[in-house]
């Protein structure tokens, strides 16, 4: 029975999703198995349309339920589908022990983890499934099946599976879901570029006053603000202190020469065998989970085989010719957009000024050029082409990956000795150090230009005499 | 010009006038500035929350500097016999080729001295004494006995079981001996007590205090446990083989499945595929934020270069109209964007309202709330590494300064994207305002001075405003 065939499969998709990361604010919760078939899709192996090739193999059940057990205080968000055995026959749409809850439950967890959004999990279920409709919606989810779903989890599978798959197939989900909740050994410091602080985004609309806002508080903010930075500055001066010592206390003490020696988590680990344990069980979870990815990823051309077979069994939805608009999305993208345009536009002003004004000087310059230079001329404006067309790659899809882009590991090392493969704390400085001048440059022209746009309306006011505090 | 001492000398910022009913400022009162305080707030949020991390890792980082609790000392290795006890003395460690030598000959020495010894210690043995003897013994081998003690359960089987033997007695002796040797201070009559089995000792063993163990003088003896070890490998050596599953040949065939089901979705879907998602438009936005960012840092490179011939000089003017057009098509884009998002205009699409309207509705119902979210895409890509290859990472380090300068470098550069942020928002909300207002009045000064250096110090300093009267 094709049913039968599926245990396999169905069980391996889902189970490979990692585990969330022990959290205090989560509660523990037992792995749940579920012991139900799909019933839409299993209609379909009827007319044969969706039966799985003989060459599959079930995957081992056992590894994953190894791994989804949950030890000690180990949070676990797994879940495990188990077909029925000798399930067989018509299933009605309303089948009484549909799949759809479990599925619906995934997919909230897959989505939340994905967006690291704190969506809580204790929201009701109905809630969750709205949730999910509306998460995949702003991913770009195009069946409108899902969306007519009903939330209370009494059917559609079908679509829920297809909703499952096509997040799988727009990323290797397995694999960014383990590197977000990975376990960290060593002491890592984040390289990259992204502004780890700067929130480019609409923050969430806070509420404090319900009136107009007093700019002595502004200034209070700012000024906390500024508190807040020194001190972090003097503790974090601190902390690179401490782990200096540690490393150079430990040195030796590694397996791996190449890192030479502990990381505060190893230490920590060492100094505290209870935490020590805890510390082990989560890497041993993560190996086995490691393991059925990779399990996952020699398998899954059958399932997208099988996949396909589904898809093709579904009626082709009817094309929704109405827009509906986006709700809340105006209001929460209005504002992130007017820094945008507004920059856009300033910077469009500027250039138009700067061009007018060059345009006229080489004018006035071009009248005595003759027409050899003309070939300089085109291969001039073929170099400046390639130029900006490498400049627009800059920020085009995908690009700028080339830098490092993930936390490192901070190892220390004798100076002057060679060294092997890592990045030197040297460049990243230098690399640094150009970054920071730039900012700052682009900061005091944005102070330049209040300066004086405010300039000109002291200006309009007469009777008034403008001192500016001294320049540093 | 005379100036002259006024009644109402706006140079102090305390204005204690009751409220004005200017309709969009009242005396320092500015109208819409929630957005203000939320982003700021927010800033603080995110500072908050930095230094929690920091602080947290200080925690753990001083205590593993300072003298570990005795309950806690590591333990060495769990070895197979009656070693395995929680409050071993000392960790073990990584003997190197010339302490495997002394070793031997310290076994040796301590056979003896175990024969010597069994006559003499009894319950009940004064520490003094016996450290004093046994510092004879063991003066020459200082460094070589805490790492014999340690290092049993790296030694090959043949020296473990030769050792063993002549661990029973003098070794807490011998230990606590080599530790005043070597640190000098500390309690005389501390000595670690291990809890041994072995029935001789066990009498004597018991009412004496462990030693403290600290990593500054202990640091180099510590060893990794070997599960820990074990799993760790075993951990990279997974993700080794998952990133490259990703890269081998066989992921073609699975590669155009995906994509395959992809489209097939896409066509067989109702939601038309022209339409961008949410998720979509915002990582566009992004994009044209750093398209903006990175076009200005071009700019002002173009105006700043100095042309030394008209070739050069052409370049130049080539580059700001190419920048210039650049500039053009990211505007119109951004237009087009908001456009789409408010739906104002669909190209080629009737809406069929009669028709639809109940569809329209539900689905519009179906997709219920907005889940409320902070930009989630833009912090993803780092925090999670979105490129899951694991090949070990490193920054190496070579001192203490090195490490601070890196570490405050990159807080500098963190603390200037958010300031410019910040400006930029200021800048949006307060300009419009100042320049709006009708001049004169002194709560008008005061803010206006207030805005200036919000604006212009970064809150840090003011100018003096002072007013010119004619003399009458």
């Amino acid at each position: 029975m094709a049913c039968n065939q599926f245990t396999g499969c169905c069980s391996l998709s889902p189970q490979k999703f990692p585990r969330a990361p022990p959290r205090a604010s989560r509660p523990s919760r037992p792995p749940r198995p579920c012991t139900r078939a799909f019933p839409d899709t299993c209609g379909r192996c009827t007319d044969g349309a969706a039966r799985v090739p003989p060459g599959w193999a079930p995957a081992q059940p056992a590894a994953w339920a190894a791994g989804a057990q949950s030890r000690g205080d180990f949070r676990v968000r797994g879940h495990r589908l188990r077909l029925r055995d000798g399930l067989s026959g018509e299933h009605a749409a309303a089948h009484p022990l549909s799949q759809a809850p479990a599925l619906w439950r995934l997919l909230f967890r897959v989505l939340s983890l994905l967006r690291a959004d704190r969506a809580s999990a204790s929201r009701a279920p109905e809630a969750q499934a709205r949730w999910v409709k509306a998460a995949l919606r702003a991913q770009g989810y195009p069946r409108l099946g899902l969306a007519r779903l009903p939330e209370d989890g009494s059917q559609g599978s079908r679509e829920l599976l297809l909703a499952l798959a096509w997040l799988l197939a727009r990323e290797p989900l397995p694999e960014r879901l383990l590197a977000q909740t990975r376990v960290r050994l060593g002491d890592e410091m984040p390289v990259c570029e992204c502004g780890a602080l700067a929130s480019p985004g609409q923050p969430a609309p806070r509420v404090d006053t319900a009136g107009p806002v007093d700019v002595r508080r502004l200034q209070w903010l700012m000024g906390k603000l500024r508190f807040r930075w020194r001190n972090l500055m003097a503790s974090q001066q601190e902390q690179c202190a401490l782990l200096g010592k540690i490393h150079a206390y430990t040195r030796g003490c590694h397996g791996d020469r190449s890192l030479g020696h502990l990381s505060v988590a190893e230490t920590e680990l060492l100094r505290d065998p209870e935490g020590g344990r805890q510390l082990l069980q989560r890497l041993e979870s993560e190996n086995a989970r490691l393991e059925a990815a990779l399990e996952w990823r020699r398998r899954e051309l059958v399932f997208w085989q099988w996949m396909d077979t589904v898809l093709g069994a579904c009626p082709p939805e009817a094309s929704q010719p109405t827009f509906p608009p986006r709700l809340r999305g105006r209001g929460r993208r209005a504002g992130a957009w007017g820094p945008v345009a507004w920059e856009l536009q300033a910077l469009q002003e500027e250039l138009q000024a700067a061009v007018g004004a060059r345009r006229a000087a080489w004018a006035a310059r071009v009248g005595g050029q003759g027409p050899e230079w003309s070939a300089a001329r085109q291969a001039a404006q073929e170099a400046v082409g390639r130029e900006l067309a490498a400049l627009r790659q800059a920020w085009a899809r995908g690009g700028g990956r080339a830098q490092p882009h993930r936390p490192h590991r901070l190892v220390r090392t004798e100076a002057g000795g060679p060294g092997g493969p890592g990045l030197r704390a040297a460049e990243v400085i230098g690399v640094l150090r150009s970054r920071e001048a730039c900012l700052e440059e682009m900061l005091c022209q944005l102070q330049e230009q209040c300066r004086q746009q405010l300039a000109r309306l002291a200006g309009a006011l007469p009777g008034l005499i403008w001192i500016p505090p001294p320049r540093r | 010009m005379e100036f002259r001492k006024l009644k109402e000398l706006p140079v102090q910022v305390v204005i204690k006038q009751k409220l004005d009913d200017r309709p969009i400022v009242r005396n320092n009162r500015l109208g819409c500035s929630r957005r203000l305080v939320a982003e700021l707030q927010d800033a603080l949020d995110t500072c908050a929350e930095r230094q929690r991390q920091l602080e947290q890792s200080l925690r753990v980082s001083r205590r593993l500097l300072r003298a570990w609790e005795p309950a806690e000392t590591p333990t060495p290795e769990p070895t197979p016999g009656p070693e395995t006890n929680e409050e071993a003395p000392s960790p073990a460690c990584t003997p190197s080729p010339q302490d495997l030598k002394e070793l031997e000959l310290l076994t040796q020495a301590l056979q003896k001295a175990v024969h010597v010894r069994k006559g003499i210690s009894k319950a009940g043995k004064r520490d003094n004494a016996s450290s004093l003897k046994s510092g004879s013994i063991a003066t020459s081998a200082t460094t070589a006995a805490a790492p014999h003690w340690a290092s049993q359960t790296k030694l090959p089987r043949g020296t473990r079981q030769a050792t063993r033997p002549a661990k029973g007695l003098p070794k807490p002796r011998l230990l606590s001996a080599g530790d005043q040797t070597c640190a000098g201070r500390g309690p005389l009559a501390a000595k670690p007590g291990p809890g041994l089995r072995d029935p001789q000792k066990a009498p004597s063993a018991a009412p004496q205090a462990p030693e403290a163990f600290t990593l500054k003088e202990k640091g180099t003896l510590l060893q990794l446990p070997m599960a820990f070890r074990k799993a760790a490998s075993q951990n990279s050596c997974l993700w080794a083989q998952l990133s490259s599953t990703q890269t081998s040949d066989s992921m073609d065939a699975t590669t155009s499945s995906k994509t395959q089901f992809l489209q097939k979705m896409q066509v067989t879907s109702g939601w038309p595929s022209s339409r961008l998602s949410a998720a979509e438009v915002e990582a566009e936005v992004g994009r044209l934020q750093k398209a903006c960012s990175l076009l200005r840092l071009r700019m002002e490179e173009e105006l700043t270069r100095d042309p030394k011939d008209w070739m050069q000089e052409y370049r130049g003017l080539l580059t700001l109209e190419g920048l210039q057009a650049i500039v053009g098509q990211c505007l119109h884009r951004l237009r087009e964007l908001q456009a789409e998002e408010s739906g104002k205009e669909v190209p080629g699409c009737h809406p069929r309202r009669p028709h639809s309207t109940v569809l329209t509705e539900v689905v519009e119902q179906q997709l219920g709330p907005w889940p409320e979210e902070r930009p989630p895409m833009a912090s993803l890509p780092c925090g999670g590494g979105a490129d899951p290859t694991w090949s070990p990472q490193l920054l190496l380090y070579s001192s203490k300064q090195e490490l601070q300068t890196l570490a405050a470098l990159r807080l500098r550069v963190d603390m200037l994207d958010q300031q410019i942020h910040l400006e930029k928002v200021l800048m949006a909300e307060l300009l419009p305002l100042v320049s709006m207002q009708e001049p004169l009045g002194a709560p008008q000064l005061a803010l206006c001075r207030a805005v200036h250096s919000l604006l212009c110090e970064g809150g840090q300093r003011f100018l003096t405003i002072l007013r010119d009267e004619p003399a009458d």
